[in-house]
């Protein structure tokens, strides 16, 4: 689920950046600092959509530096458990498939698959029905609803489920092509 | 997990690997059933989102708290043993078909605990707003051309795209809380409805209530109250939806 909240980070900036365009460095470093980063407590950083405040710099000995407190509003991305999401299935394995929700890998277990579903190999491995009315494969949409998150310093992994009422296949590419 | 999952149930014979550990492991000890139950090894597939909820979950497990979280789907204690969730998955291997629902029901949203102070809760829709807006002005905003957005930019933003299901993301918003009140937000708010629930709704963009209840058990509890909200702004949703 997205989110839009107000953050905090120390930038340490080099003197020949000061001048009358101190605010659009800093801005500028900021973004590329914090966009794309992933942290545990918040999710991805998508992108900011603004700068709050830009706190007094206060010069750090014997480098030069000087470190501004800069609070700022950034969109957020981070899934949570219990949350429905729909997916594009990047990868069918006998263990289960993995499937892309925005920037967050998620594995569904052949555990959380319906029973009626059967892992059928071959080049484009998938898990079919047994009257082969439904397909999971490569690039099928699935809506899923997770089960579990972990959590690392720069990653968020899901564990995910399609057994249950009103998820799983949404979009078979299989049956469109 | 590690250690729970000795007792655990879990993984099927779907896993050859892993059943076979489990067997001749348990084999040892216990009695054959016990031997399909237990499956200590066979995990190690997923046994790494675990750790995070280890504590929790033995510790729930022991005062016998009913909270579900992945843990209780693949660990042991007397959840895992009655449930048989584990078994149940296994394609074509022991017991019972299972009972996934009593745990999947049990499951409640804890949205707005885990939130960060002061974020506020976007949905798909509003999120690719925002990010439209600012995949426009990309190049002003950063006003350096060499900074490009990163990839999970363009991630997040084509699957905001692509769960955008309104053509109004300011109306969508209306029927619901997180805007203005409205006369249903409010009843959704008396009731409890709550923001991250809301949210998700509006992302699911459900059909009908049984949908609702299914997807988000947690609006169960409170099926007297919520109902006739929940159907009102279904159906001001539908208003906006995109057809596909």
């Amino acid at each position: 689920m997205f989110f839009h909240i107000t953050l905090e980070r120390n930038m340490q900036l080099h003197p020949r950046h000061f001048g009358p365009h101190l605010r659009d460095k800093l801005v500028a470093k900021l973004m590329k600092d914090v966009e794309g980063t992933c942290s545990g407590r918040h999710g991805f950083v998508v992108a900011i959509t603004g700068v709050e405040d830009i706190g007094k710099g206060l010069i750090r000995e014997g480098t030069g530096f000087v470190t501004f407190p800069v609070k700022y509003q950034a969109v957020v991305f981070r899934p949570f458990k219990g949350e429905i999401l729909e997916a594009v299935v990047t990868m069918v394995n006998k263990m289960g498939f993995f499937a892309e929700a925005g920037p967050v890998q998620i594995f569904v277990s052949n555990h959380l698959i319906p029973d009626d579903m059967e892992f059928q190999s071959g080049d484009m491995p998938n898990y079919t029905t047994s009257d082969g009315s439904v397909k999971i494969q490569k690039d099928s949409e699935v809506r899923l609803k997770i089960i579990g998150t972990r959590v690392d310093a720069t990653e968020i992994f899901c564990i995910g489920t399609i057994k249950d009422d009103f998820l799983g296949v949404i979009n078979d590419p299989g049956v469109t092509a | 997990m590690a250690d729970k999952g000795g007792k655990g149930s879990a993984f099927p014979g779907g896993n050859d690997l892993g059943s076979l550990k489990g067997k001749s492991a348990a084999a040892l000890k216990e009695s054959h059933v016990e031997i399909e139950l237990s499956d200590s090894d066979g995990e190690g597939f997923i046994e790494t989102p675990l750790p995070s909820s280890k504590g929790k979950s033995s510790a729930e497990a022991k005062s016998g708290k009913k909270r579900v979280s992945f843990s209780s789907l693949k660990t042991s204690g007397d959840l895992g043993k009655s449930s048989n969730v584990g078994k149940a998955g296994g394609k074509g291997s022991l017991p019972q078909a299972t009972p996934l629902e009593p745990l999947i029901a049990e499951t409640q949203l804890k949205l707005e605990l885990e939130l960060p102070k002061g974020a506020r809760l976007l949905m798909d829709c509003e999120a690719a707003e925002v990010l439209q807006d600012i995949h426009e002005h990309m190049t002003v905003l950063s006003q350096d051309p060499k900074i490009k957005m990163p990839e999970s930019f363009s991630k997040a933003f084509q699957y905001s795209k692509v769960n955008d299901h309104y053509n109004n993301a300011k109306a969508v918003r209306q029927p619901f809380s997180i805007g203005p009140l409205t006369q249903v937000s409010r009843t959704l708010k008396l009731n409890a409805v709550t923001d991250g629930e809301i949210c998700l709704m509006g992302n699911v963009c459900p059909e009908n209530v049984d949908e609702v209840y299914a997807l988000i058990p947690s609006l169960k509890g409170n099926i007297e109250k919520n109902e006739v909200a929940l159907k009102d702004a279904i159906a001001s949703l539908a208003k906006f939806r995109t057809p596909k």
